[in-house]
């Protein structure tokens, strides 16, 4: 195509960068060049995502098989590159940083350069540890890239914001972000349970660190809590997944951690009938348990209250924005996945419990906290009830809104973790009782505080909305709810008006009133670098109120596929019953893709075969 | 008009997306840029997108006409459909049916019918004059570019709220204006009180927002749709009946008295007209939920006309107007409406009576007005309850407005708030402000309802619908709805006659105490200068507010340097103002004020041809009925179910007798109080009973209620959670099992002491209760066999060293003399025997011990039970035990 034309095509973003350079009013020439870099991506990436790749007739997409590993890779080698940096040029560490960061989310962009249909994409397997079955397996669907997306997208900009607070330990610091990154990025993507245990397991220890060293007064205790609270829930699911393994041994004779192949286990499950115990609500609530602490749910939430006040900013950011949603896209790839029987029974009681115990409870809780991240906190509880009530649901547009919610969360929850920071940075206090009136002295922040309150009650126009929405008409309309659908429906709408309760209680006592408090007097509005944190933050909030179908028509395919195998499995174990363990079928080719085929003795010559084509490569290119 | 439906064809009517662009343009660019570009520019880009969007409307308008020309069947005078131009922008959402298996697709669709082409028109109308009016008003306020910001997003959530073709998207409007509407309530927040008004509406308003969210799920469960077209295609699904007690199936035994012996139903229709109708009365403050509106006058007074009173809070009658089709499904829906409607009506207006503030008054007829238009909607008189939003759009905001002109006016010299709004210190304004005088003559006698004017024809067609109408329920199978008792439609008539004498009084009461009489604000001095008031900037058109430094804040003496003493202060006591404050003859506003005024009055005569039903059918004059035919289409479905007699005109006038008495009454007893007595016969009743006055005064202390009951509660709720969050469920949680752990480790700590001879004493005494252990023998065996064939073998347990002896005939000797290593014996039983097996041990230590063991062979069945066998083998056992001892 014509150059010029290609640019002609371009003005919305063009235009977009324009106006977003001419927002500064300060004469801050980084700012505005900022500012106008991300209008003009943003609007360039809401153009192509709209659109979606366009493919000949017949054409299939070409896919980088070594994508996933270069994102997991790339910040650990990154996360290795800091540790032989001088410690003494604390910028070169952050800019490196930055750099490495950066470079992976351009290239998590490429996630989206093929049609989201079902099954997977990108898949990459690798043997690890043949003689346990254990082999290197990543792959994104329609449920996954997104949470990988939010994943590359957030870090930086925390990473950024953090810069500005933390100065000390720089070294560390970067190392930990890099490597939580990885570990965070290879939970979304890991099929093999192995992979995904040990993802799961190695996001605690950096921010186990960040708590720990950068954090508040009671660090220490925070730190231990969280990591405690995690740990227990984790044992619980590797017994599980250690069972499932040695099921799944015995009945082909071949052990495999593979998720697909897992899938296939059919365990007993118990006689109908309240805390009834087989080996698969057994399985599933070891796996549950660890997911709802993640989450986390009530009753074991409260590490999260404590581990955000204490958290550094940009360790909260990351922290609400993704660590969270491990536990929820846990839930849903892994408990619901491999346990549908138990899940599907235990839903309307458990839905109870996040209507209840999440987002009414949670919303309670944080209208009267006194420490504005504690309520924020409080207010993640609230909001993530309202994701595993999608879940728990389970209508595809319930699971959609739940997918999408979890994005909303990371997206407003993380703005305003930041900008609770901004205030700490300037007062190093966050008591609301210590502001008020800042309107007056911050209109900026002011106004980037409304915006994201609004996003996160759920208004309409904001991305809040369209999550909060799709959940609760998906949980009406939910058959797996039985009766209690309409309530828990009705309850959840009801969580949105505690929801404009609580922000607005904190927005007008920190925001509005008269400015008393004089040390409140010269406060500094955002500088240019928070600015440039939250400016994508906030217009994304804008760019997924208005055009959801962008994100949920990519994961159409992919929840509807999740959903059907499901309500098949669901099915299928009601009438296996009390029976033995056995294996069933799935009737879906591109679920199973990439699944390690069935025996020993066809592992084994899979094996052979792979050994003999690499062999005859060799010769190949030894003749050559 | 060809060229025009070229350019935007019916099904694609991109003009739609100029109208809603042009407002959401200017609050972008205003609200970014505007503390840049200047007030001039911000003006600019405020009217200007207001304008045209005006323009634009109009012309979608006309082309809507011309298109329902079109559509006009010549043969039966009716529309073969209802015409509309639609615009879908792009796709939304796609949300799962019942079942969870077929799904919906939302489209970011927008559509003007008559009925949303007619709110059109009023939004962008009244918007723009409202528009032009505030810039005046709002001159001197530093936060002006902020204010034409949230005027123009809230003319754009409008504008979604009306032409927004499914629930959700008006939905996206509905909030959208709410949230406007906080943030122009709260505008000068500087002030708490401001702020809290502010909450309060966007808190209200989202437990109607509750309502509609819950009665959207569930429609899209009954009818399986949310655009307009699909709930109305699929609406006989909510003829279903829904149990809504009990809730479950296995109710606990304890909890048996709370089942009923039938299940509670409903139908859905009715659920689901009830969860709407509760957003309708958040959005339109009506009962119970009104109590955000008086306290949403905290805003600018420009902002009290424009959404508080024309445009947002009819949102809610909109609603039910489009949704007539649903409502109608349900008698028991629409008499809660029409009853909600009319205690509305009644309860505001007793409020209204007795209050100071001319623009709280002002507030308080508009939740009244409300209310006539929910009675309205109510009995099914849909067009009428509709042209009541549309006639009371032009005389509230003309009414509003005027109020706005006065209390600029007043803010000459007296700068709080609260005391420029109070009527005690106004009076005799007639003389000073003859236009606005005039428009808000004009306005009052329409809300009063005097023949001729629209809030006559509006308000008398609701009254006579109320009377004569009735719903006609859905057939449904088994046993029929339930169905309001015959007397509602003329108790509702009777309510509505008593709220429209108080209308007609308190309004004149306004009218009366602000313009006529004497003025009371200050002493007035002929020829002084304004300026000498506000120091530097002395011409009529600018003291809007205060001084710049803060837009309201008349709170902070110390910035507000006047440079006089006695000027007014917070403690202003009505009406002391005239001994202490000296100043210049109130002024008339400006032009930007006084012109929208003016046309908005013409409107507020004129807007009752549009409909002027009882004139037009009394004397077949078909142009007076025009609204009546426009809306017909759109309210086609709905009106099917509402039982209308035949218009007779002398019916007709009997009819409409008490509302032109009640309004003679009201302005009549207004007049004799406050003009001829000067308020003293209104004293006198007060004084009579003074409890009652004091509560009209304190609004019947609804807030108060709420803040004991509702409020209250989940406020205590709030704290129960918090307190057991943080000691039972982290108290057992965390602080528990910690304390578990560590006092297991301190149990086990005790142990580790680290001295030698502790644990050389554990040693010792370990080592002399395992020696004691091996010093002694133990005598044990285990008895094994089998029933059917008598043989049984005694085991002895093994030990170090152990030999045996056996005596297993029970004879009391041992059967062998020698210790041997046989360590089992077998005997043989007949059924029914017993044998005593005694063993004999001996360990290296030549300690010997033994032990003896009945064996016994159960009876085989049937045999006769030998006692004196038994007793005999009993002795024996004894006999043993004793040689044993």
């Amino acid at each position: 195509m014509n150059p010029a034309f290609s640019l002609f095509d371009m003005w919305p973003a063009l235009a977009a960068g324009a106006v977003g350079a001419l927002i500064p009013s300060k004469k801050d020439w980084k700012l505005r060049a900022g500012l106008g870099l991300v209008g003009a991506l943003l609007v360039l990436f809401t153009i192509r995502t709209w659109t979606g790749p366009v493919l000949a007739e017949g054409e299939t997409p070409r896919e980088w098989p070594n994508l996933l590993n270069a994102l997991i890779f790339l910040p650990l080698l990154g996360a290795l590159g800091v540790v032989f940096l001088p410690r003494q040029a604390p910028r070169a560490i952050q800019r490196f940083t930055l750099a490495v960061l950066g470079v992976g989310f351009v290239l998590s962009l490429a996630l989206l350069s093929v049609p989201m249909s079902k099954g997977w994409h990108f898949q990459y397997v690798h043997e690890w540890i043949p003689q346990l079955g254990i082999r290197y397996h990543v792959a994104v669907d329609g449920i996954s890239v997104w949470l990988v997306l939010l994943t590359t997208f957030t870090t930086p900009l925390a990473v950024l914001a953090s810069f500005g607070s933390i100065k000390t330990r720089m070294k560390d610091l970067c190392f930990s972000y890099l490597l939580l990154q990885g570990a965070m990025i290879a939970s979304f993507v890991a099929l093999d349970l192995f992979l995904f245990y040990l993802a799961f397991e190695l996001m605690l220890v950096p921010m186990y660190i960040m708590i720990g060293i950068w954090g508040g007064a009671d660090k220490i205790k925070a730190s231990v809590k969280f990591f405690l609270y995690t740990m227990f829930g984790s044992v619980l699911m590797l017994s599980a997944i250690l069972y499932m393994v040695w099921t799944y041994t015995k009945i082909t004779g071949a052990p495999s951690f593979d998720l697909l192949a897992l899938s296939r286990v059919m365990l007993p499950h118990a006689p109908q009938g309240f805390m009834k115990f087989g080996p698969q609500e057994l399985c599933f609530w070891a796996f549950a348990i660890a997911f709802f602490i993640k989450v986390p749910m009530f009753p074991v939430h409260t590490w999260l209250p404590d581990a955000h006040v204490q958290a550094p900013t940009g360790g909260s950011v990351i922290l609400a924005a993704i660590m969270l949603k491990v536990g929820t896209y846990g839930y849903l790839r892994f408990a619901m996945g491999l346990f549908p029987y138990a899940a599907g029974t235990a839903s309307a009681n458990l839905a109870g419990v996040a209507v209840l115990g999440g987002i009414l409870y949670g919303a309670l809780c944080a209208w009267k906290q006194d420490d504005v991240k504690k309520l924020v906190a409080y207010s993640s509880v609230a909001h993530l009830g309202y994701v595993m009530l999608g879940l728990f649901g389970s209508t595809p547009s319930g699971i959609q809104g739940a997918i999408l919610q979890m994005v909303n969360h990371g997206l407003s929850t993380g703005a305003l973790f930041l900008l609770v920071g901004v205030v700490y940075d300037r007062r190093h206090t966050r008591m609301v009782d210590e502001f008020g009136g800042l309107a007056k002295v911050m209109p900026v922040y002011a106004t980037l505080w409304l915006i994201v309150t609004f996003a996160s009650i759920g208004v309409p126009g904001t991305n809040g909305f369209v999550g909060e929405f799709m959940i609760i008409m998906g949980t009406y309309v939910s058959p797996r709810l039985g009766k209690f659908a309409g309530i828990d429906a009705t309850l959840a709408a009801a969580g949105v008006i505690l929801g404009a309760v609580y922000m607005l209680s904190v927005t007008q006592k920190m925001f509005f009133g008269p400015l008393s408090n004089p040390k409140n007097k010269r406060l500094s509005d955002v500088n240019g670098r928070e600015a440039f944190a939250l400016a994508p933050l906030v217009v994304m909030i804008f760019i997924i109120g208005f055009f959801p179908s962008m994100f949920t028509d990519r994961m159409k395919d992919a929840v509807s596929a999740f959903d059907l195998r499901f309500r098949d499995t669901f099915e299928l174990a009601k009438s296996h019953g009390q029976k033995p363990p056995e294996l069933i079928d799935i009737d879906d080719a591109s679920f199973l893709k990439g699944a390690p085929p069935l025996g020993k003795a066809a592992v084994e010559a899979e094996r052979k075969e792979r050994e003999d084509a690499e062999k005859a490569k060799k010769a190949e290119g030894a003749k050559k | 008009m060809e060229t025009l439906f070229k350019i935007f064809p019916q099904s694609n009517f991109t003009l739609l997306a100029v109208i809603l662009g042009l407002p959401l343009l200017g609050a972008f660019v205003n609200g970014v840029f505007g503390k840049r570009l200047g007030k001039d520019a911000v003006r600019l880009m405020a009217l200007s997108a207001l304008g045209i969007a005006f323009a634009a409307s109009v012309v979608s308008f006309a082309m809507l006409h011309a298109h329902a020309h079109h559509l006009h069947d010549p043969t039966t005078h009716k529309l073969t459909e209802n015409p509309r131009l639609v615009w879908e922008a792009w796709k939304w959402v796609s949300i799962s049916l019942a079942g969870g298996t077929g799904s919906t697709t939302l489209n970011v669709a927008f559509a003007i019918d008559p009925l949303s082409a007619v709110m059109m028109l009023v939004v962008t109308g009244v918007g723009f004059l409202i528009h032009l009016y505030s810039t005046s008003y709002m001159a001197e306020d530093p936060g002006f570019y902020r204010f034409f910001c949230y005027l123009n997003l809230f003319i754009f959530s409008m504008l979604v709220l009306i032409l927004g073709d499914s629930l959700p998207l008006l939905f996206v409007g509905w909030e959208g204006v709410g949230l406007c509407s906080y943030l122009l309530i709260g505008f000068w927040f500087e002030e708490d009180k401001n702020a809290s008004a502010g909450k309060k509406a966007f808190i209200a308003n989202r437990v109607g927002d509750f309502g509609l969210l819950v009665g959207m799920s569930m429609l899209l469960y009954y009818t399986g749709a949310l655009d307009f077209a699909g709930i109305q295609a699929g609406s006989a699904g909510l003829l279903t009946k829904v149990q809504i007690w009990p809730l479950g199936s296995g109710v606990p035994s304890w909890l048996s008295f709370l089942q009923p012996r039938q299940p509670v139903e409903v139908y859905a229709a009715t659920l689901c007209g009830l969860a709407l109708f509760l957003g309708c009365a958040g959005k339109s403050a009506q009962i119970p939920l009104y109590i955000w509106l008086p306290d949403a006058m905290a805003g600018p007074t420009p902002v009290s006309a424009l959404i508080h009173a024309a445009t947002m809070v009819t949102a809610g009658v909109y609603l039910v107007c489009r949704m007539g089709v649903v409502f109608v499904m349900s008698p028991a829906a629409m008499a809660v409406i029409a009853t909600i409607g009319a205690l509305t009506a009644l309860f505001a207006a007793t409020i209204g009576l007795v209050q100071h503030d001319i623009k709280k008054v002002l507030a308080y007829s508009t939740v009244s007005q409300l209310g006539y238009m929910f009675l309205g909607v109510g009995v099914g008189a849909f067009t009428d309850g509709f042209f009541h939003v549309f006639t009371h759009a032009f005389f509230k905001a003309c009414l509003f407005l005027g109020a706005g002109s006065v209390i600029h006016a007043m803010h000459a010299r007296i700068h709080d708030g609260d005391a420029s709004q109070d009527m005690r210190n106004m009076g005799g304004l007639r003389k000073y402000m003859p236009r606005t005088h005039a428009t808000y003559l004009i306005s009052c006698l329409a809300i009063a309802g005097v023949p001729g004017f629209s809030g006559f024809f509006s308000k008398d067609e609701i009254l006579a619908k109320a009377f004569e109408s009735s719903i006609i329920a859905p057939n449904v199978r088994g046993e029929p709805m339930w169905m309001p008792p015959p007397y509602l439609g003329k108790v509702l008539f009777f309510m509505g006659i008593v709220a429209a004498t108080m209308t007609a009084f308190y309004m004149f009461r306004t009218y009366f105490l602000t313009f006529w009489g004497e003025f009371k604000g200050w002493k007035i001095v002929p020829g002084m200068a304004t300026a000498g008031a506000h120091g530097g900037h002395g011409h009529d058109d600018d003291h809007a507010h205060g001084d710049d430094d803060h837009g309201h804040g008349h709170d902070d003496h110390a910035e507000d340097d006047h440079g006089h003493g006695h000027h007014a202060h917070e403690h202003f006591e009505p009406g002391e103002g005239k001994d202490k404050i000296e100043g210049p003859e109130p002024h008339e506003s400006p032009w930007q004020i006084t012109v929208p005024l003016m046309i908005l009055a013409f409107m507020a005569i004129a807007a009752g041809l549009l409909n002027a039903k009882i004139v037009g059918e009394t004397f077949h004059m078909h142009s007076l009925t025009w609204l009546d035919h426009w809306l017909e289409p759109v309210f086609a479905r709905a009106s099917q179910s509402v039982k209308v007699p035949e218009f007779n005109a002398t019916h007709a006038w009997m009819l409409a007798m008490p509302g032109i008495a009640a309004a003679v009454i009201g302005i009549g007893f207004a007049y004799y109080a406050y003009v001829m007595h000067g308020g003293a016969p209104v004293r006198d009743i007060a004084a009579k009973v003074p409890g009652f006055h004091r509560l009209l005064l304190d609004k019947w202390r609804v807030d108060e209620a709420y803040e004991q009951t509702v409020i209250g509660a989940v406020d205590e709720l709030a704290n129960t959670a918090v307190v057991a969050d943080k000691w039972i469920v982290d108290g057992i949680l965390a602080k528990l099992s910690a304390a578990l752990v560590a006092g297991l480790g301190h149990v086990l700590r005790l142990f580790q002491t680290g001295r030698v001879q502790v644990y050389g004493l554990a040693m010792m005494v370990g080592l002399i209760a395992i020696g004691w252990f091996i010093w002694t023998p133990h005598p044990d065996a285990v008895v094994s066999g089998d029933a059917s064939t008598g043989t049984y073998k005694v085991t002895a347990g093994s030990g170090v060293g152990y030999r045996f002896r056996w005596d297993a005939d029970g004879d009391g000797k041992p059967d062998g003399k020698d210790w041997t290593d046989t360590d089992s014996v077998e005997v043989k039983l007949e059924p029914g025997k017993t044998q005593i097996v005694t063993l004999y041990v001996v360990n290296s230590f030549r300690r010997v011990a033994k032990r003896s063991f009945p064996v016994t062979r159960p009876k085989k069945d049937g045999e006769a039970f030998n006692l004196d066998e038994l007793n005999k083998q009993l002795e024996q056992l004894q006999q043993l035990m004793k040689d044993e001892k």
